[in-house]
């Protein structure tokens, strides 16, 4: 990222090859569209284009990217008029909001695919981010600014309910 | 604890499709952050929007300030062919090739009866340049300047040695013979000289034009002087004819009288 910023555009190409897949598996998985997410992609790589004057090597790039995309998808959310962040009044697994989904989906792919798609926002974030994009609870803590614990609340209770919906199976 | 990845989830997790993005989506982005990096350099090459009066303005100012430096040079500077080739005067002392001071800087020092009268305070064109460019000019200057201090000296003693015979004149002849009649006399001639001083120094050598008085205060000429002389003896007022024959002598001691005029001046 520093010799982009500097003016070297290949360097650009070897950091867009790096992240781009992940990103855009963190993003569309985050949303419930592909266009909104291929347009929230978009957009992050453009924010990344436009500040990388102000970037600084105090982090890793990825925790830099990944700040960028959430704050993007947080936007999204509340545009949308989604709730962000409610762990207290949360359910556990096993709980599910429709059991007929259980009822029906045999296989334990398609129910993990219907638990991350009804994970709240905040918790299938910091699940991707750990599953998809390989950042520790630290890491999730700083790209999403909160400090860890919520950080790691958030990854705990992620987890609990997509092993609960593998295992209804 | 809470970094380890499920194996189960993870397992699951890749299972799940492959998302990536479409290649018209990588070039889009690409291509931005190409742009991106072009831009950075544009303003060095063509300054664009409203910063590009700048350029046009700071050129104008330039050239401006640069065009008012050069005509403020050239004035300052003395106009080397006017130097060089003063305009002619119609003096014939011209004749000879050479610029020499005029006849009237001479006169005191060589009076002769057929002279023409000295035009005390002529502006010499010469004097009035303020930085001659030639060395000869400059020498011509300074000696032209010297003589000029002498006329002046010779000036000032002649206003002088008048002031103080008028000044006489014009006293009663008891007044002249009492003892306060000489510390009088002294004061007017200090007076005259400190007023001649001053004109001297207005009158600066080589640089400012004649002051208008001084040349009011300029010596009489000879045939007028003995003419006056000549018509108070016919009046019959002998003293004052004998001083200004005296201060006359003084002032042309080698002035050759024609004997009508002798006769008219000495009443003799």
């Amino acid at each position: 990222m520093l010799a982009y910023r500097n003016g070297d555009a290949a360097a650009f190409e070897t950091l867009y090859a790096r992240h781009r897949a992940r990103l855009y598996g963190f993003v569309l998985r985050s949303v419930k569209s592909r266009a909104i997410g291929e347009e929230l992609f978009q957009e992050i790589w453009l924010r990344v284009i436009e500040a990388r004057m102000r970037y600084t090597p105090q982090a890793r790039f990825t925790t830099w990217l990944y700040t960028i995309a959430h704050n993007h998808l947080v936007d999204h959310w509340r545009k949308r008029g989604l709730t962000l962040v409610s762990l207290e009044g949360d359910e556990m697994p096993g709980a599910s909001p429709d059991p007929a989904d259980h009822a029906e989906a045999r296989e334990s792919l398609a129910r993990f695919a219907a638990a991350l798609e009804a994970l709240p926002p905040l918790q299938r974030e910091a699940f991707l981010l750990h599953e998809e994009s390989g950042l520790n609870v630290a890491e999730i803590a700083a790209a999403t600014r909160t400090n860890e614990e919520a950080a790691k609340s958030r990854l705990r209770y992620a987890t609990a309910k997509l092993k609960a919906a593998i295992s209804d199976g | 604890m809470a970094d380890e990845r499920d194996p189960k989830l993870s397992q699951h997790y890749r299972s799940l499709e492959a998302l990536e993005p479409s290649r018209e989506l990588d070039q889009q982005i690409l291509a931005a952050a190409h742009r991106a990096t072009d831009r950075a350099h544009a303003p060095l090459v063509a300054p664009s929007g409203r910063h590009r009066w700048y350029y046009s303005l700071a050129a104008a100012a330039v050239l401006v300030f640069a065009v008012a430096l050069t005509m403020h040079i050239e004035r300052q500077q003395p106009d080397p062919e006017a130097v060089r080739a003063p305009p002619a005067p119609a003096s014939k002392a011209e004749t000879r090739g050479v610029i020499t001071p005029k006849p009237a800087d001479e006169a005191p020092a060589k009076p002769a009866p057929e002279a023409p009268p000295p035009p005390a305070f002529t502006p010499d064109p010469q004097s009035q340049r303020p930085a001659p460019a030639s060395r000869v000019l400059e020498q011509e200057a300074a000696r032209s300047a010297s003589d000029r201090a002498a006329a002046e000296q010779a000036r000032a003693d002649e206003m002088l040695a008048r002031r103080a015979a008028s000044e006489q004149r014009a006293a009663p002849a008891a007044a002249r013979a009492a003892p306060s009649a000489a510390p009088a006399q002294a004061d007017a001639q200090v007076r005259a000289r400190r007023e001649v001083g001053a004109a001297q120094q207005y009158a600066a050598p080589a640089a400012a034009p004649p002051a208008p008085a001084v040349a009011l205060a300029a010596p009489e000429k000879p045939e007028r002087w003995l003419e006056r002389i000549a018509e108070l003896r016919s009046r019959g007022r002998h003293e004052e004819a004998d001083k200004a024959l005296a201060e006359f002598r003084r002032m042309y001691p080698d002035y050759k009288l024609s004997e009508v005029m002798r006769e008219r001046v000495e009443g003799r």
